[in-house]
């Protein structure tokens, strides 16, 4: 049973990673109608900012938070320049799916030449174990829990409590109704590409810190894993994004153990499959990825 | 400049107008964004292979391991790799074409791509894993000298026949009735459904006939390499045929077609090019290559989203002016 009970602690881990990257991606779709492929790319991006902040001998908590500002700076940038430019033009939603692939592939081919096609890793000391009956985790995992569990509560006291959160949940809700309500939508959606992009960031690095080692084809592993999970609580829900980090996380560990880790994202991909067919709207919302009218 | 240069060059031409075309129907005639249109020609080069391969356990071919192995004649596994285009199509179209909104369409079959990848690369008995197959038969090696260049001439005839083959389905496909039908379902698919057609079924039917052209691409394509690997179709591959079709015009296969030889056939062309002129440290000009194809496609869509040639409008005899449609409409 114990190697259930150890994968158990990797899926406790694995969930924190997702759950940091598939809110940004989820919040991103639901407020700015944005399925942004780029998201992937933009969070190994943000990896590589804090590797080269780690080699220079410096923690790799403190890369963790210069990924966060990168990623942050870098979506808020790609929305004014690329995204937003196309948006107002009228571009479909499929045509800004097509957009959002190009950009992904410019990221991706620019960085190659910059940071080279060997995989890397952080030089992190994972620090001292911790035992909780089976589970056994290292230093590093248990903080990025806790950074996970504080983001989410930090999401959550975001949305509900603050001025800026109604505001968004209205612009999510209906744009044109919160524009004429007096809302500054057009500083509202910058700010949540600036806060989604932190999260891209940040999820960038965990996930980086998380795995043994990284290459820049990571990117579209991570992007499938966020995809999941968003898809599976129902996309543009940050908190379905949350429950669907949680048991994608923990599906995906626990078939590790049982079958092979080489098919982690195959299962993930498995389960995007069954709500695909099953349930399209996702766990909590009411319409989601159901063929809206028109 | 030999035979051999001009060959595979004329050869990839004909696999790239094949594929463009393909795509052509479902995404520039239907609105179905295809991500995933490189795995139906993997699927159907694979096919190719293990029906002319002989079985892994003959002594040449022991170094590999994969299913079947018939060994059977030419033409079978040509049509055999479109069969498997087109089969694959169905269990892919049911999952996502039923109820998905059509950019959840495109994001599945994206994450459809990379999977099947991931897959194939790891699941080493069914198709060898990420070495891929080697040494697949040429079409005719039994019976013609596959090392001249009278072989190379004969095996752009056998493509030249299938790139007419299917211009002309494809030409009588756009220019039907059911065209038709396709195109109002890709304007306007609410309206279509109103007027009584099936969307599920028109596009399931564009996902099968475009996976079985994909196949016989990916068939012909792998009887000219006589190798197939995971890494020939990494889901940027699909990227670049979408960027032919923006290119040359969405929903013309005309524009198709000459998207085929600007962008696949003419970047390959270029990067060859000055890769031999030595510029830059190595990698350098693929990689840049890929950010021209993005660019590429960015710039189309920005000041020229219809493409080198447009979509021809289609008006029916005695229908109103183009600008009185026009000024109905904005009014």
């Amino acid at each position: 049973m114990s190697i259930f009970a150890a994968a158990f602690g990797f899926g406790l881990v694995s969930m924190s990673v997702i759950a940091i990257a598939a809110v940004g991606f989820t919040m991103q779709f639901g407020i700015t109608n944005m399925i942004n492929l780029a998201y992937g790319q933009v969070m190994i991006s943000s990896a590589y900012v804090a590797y080269y902040i780690n080699r220079a001998g410096i923690t790799i908590w403190v890369g963790m938070i210069a990924g966060a500002f990168f990623g942050a700076a870098f979506s808020f940038l790609l929305n004014r320049l690329v995204y937003a430019p196309f948006q107002r033009k009228g571009t479909s939603y499929l045509g800004m799916v097509i957009v959002s692939l190009a950009v992904s592939l410019m990221i991706a081919n620019l960085l190659l030449p910059i940071v080279g096609y060997f995989s890397v890793s952080y030089s992190e000391h994972a620090g001292s174990l911790v035992r909780l009956g089976d589970i056994v985790l290292t230093n590093n995992q248990i903080a990025i829990i806790a950074l996970s569990v504080a983001v989410m509560l930090g999401i959550h006291a975001l949305l509900r409590y603050t001025r800026l959160g109604k505001a968004m949940r209205a612009t999510a809700a209906n744009p044109t109704l919160a524009r004429n309500c007096g809302i500054p939508t057009q500083r509202v959606i910058d700010m949540v590409w600036l806060i989604t992009g932190a999260l891209c960031g940040l999820a960038g690095v965990v996930a980086a810190l998380n795995s043994d080692s990284f290459v820049i084809s990571s990117g579209a592993g991570f992007l499938i894993t966020a995809l999941a999970a968003a898809v599976l609580g129902g996309a543009g829900q940050p908190y379905g994004a949350m429950i669907g980090a949680v048991i994608i996380g923990l599906v995906t560990e626990l078939s590790a153990a049982a079958w092979s880790p080489e098919y982690k994202e195959v299962v993930a991909f498995g389960i995007l499959v069954l709500v695909m067919v099953l349930r399209p709207q996702g766990l909590l919302a009411k319409r989601g990825a159901l063929a809206a009218a028109g | 400049m030999n035979t051999y240069y001009a060959a595979n060059l004329l050869i990839y031409a004909g696999v790239d107008i094949i594929a463009v075309l393909a795509l052509n129907l479902q995404f520039g005639v239907s609105g179905i964004v295809n991500f995933s249109f490189i795995v139906f020609q993997a699927a159907g080069a694979y096919a190719a292979a293990v029906l002319s391969m002989p079985p892994h356990t003959a002594a040449e071919y022991s170094f590999q391991v994969y299913v079947g192995g018939y060994q059977l004649p030419f033409p079978i596994p040509w049509i055999g790799g479109a069969l498997a285009g087109a089969l694959l199509a169905i269990p892919v179209g049911l999952v996502v074409l039923r109820k998905l909104r059509s950019d959840y369409q495109a994001i599945a079959l994206l994450v459809t791509s990379i999977i099947a990848n991931t897959v194939i690369n790891n699941a080493r008995p069914f198709l060898n894993g990420a070495a891929g197959l080697a040494l697949i038969p040429q079409p005719l090696q039994d019976q013609v000298d596959t090392y001249g260049d009278s072989y190379l001439y004969l095996y752009i005839g056998l493509t030249a026949v299938c790139v007419g083959l299917v211009w002309f389905l494809a030409a009588r496909i756009v220019n039907s009735p059911y065209g038709r039908t396709l195109r109002a379902m890709r304007e306007h698919e609410l309206a279509a459904t109103a007027l009584g057609k099936n969307p599920v079924a028109l596009k399931m039917t564009m996902f099968i006939v475009g996976g079985a052209i994909a196949g016989l691409s990916g068939a012909i394509l792998v009887g000219f390499l006589t190798v197939w690997a995971p890494s020939t179709w990494l889901y940027p591959e699909t990227i670049i045929l979408f960027a032919a079709l923006i290119v040359g015009g969405r929903g013309n296969n005309l524009g198709a077609i000459l998207g085929a030889l600007l962008v696949p056939v003419g970047f390959e062309e270029v990067t060859r090019l000055l890769i031999r002129m030595n510029i830059g440290p190595p990698n350098l000009i693929p990689a840049l290559e890929w950010v021209a194809i993005g660019l590429f496609i960015l710039g189309f869509l920005w000041f020229r989203p219809e493409g080198v040639r447009p979509e021809p409008r289609r008006v029916f005899e005695g229908s109103p002016d183009v600008e009185v449609v026009d000024r109905v409409r904005t009014a």
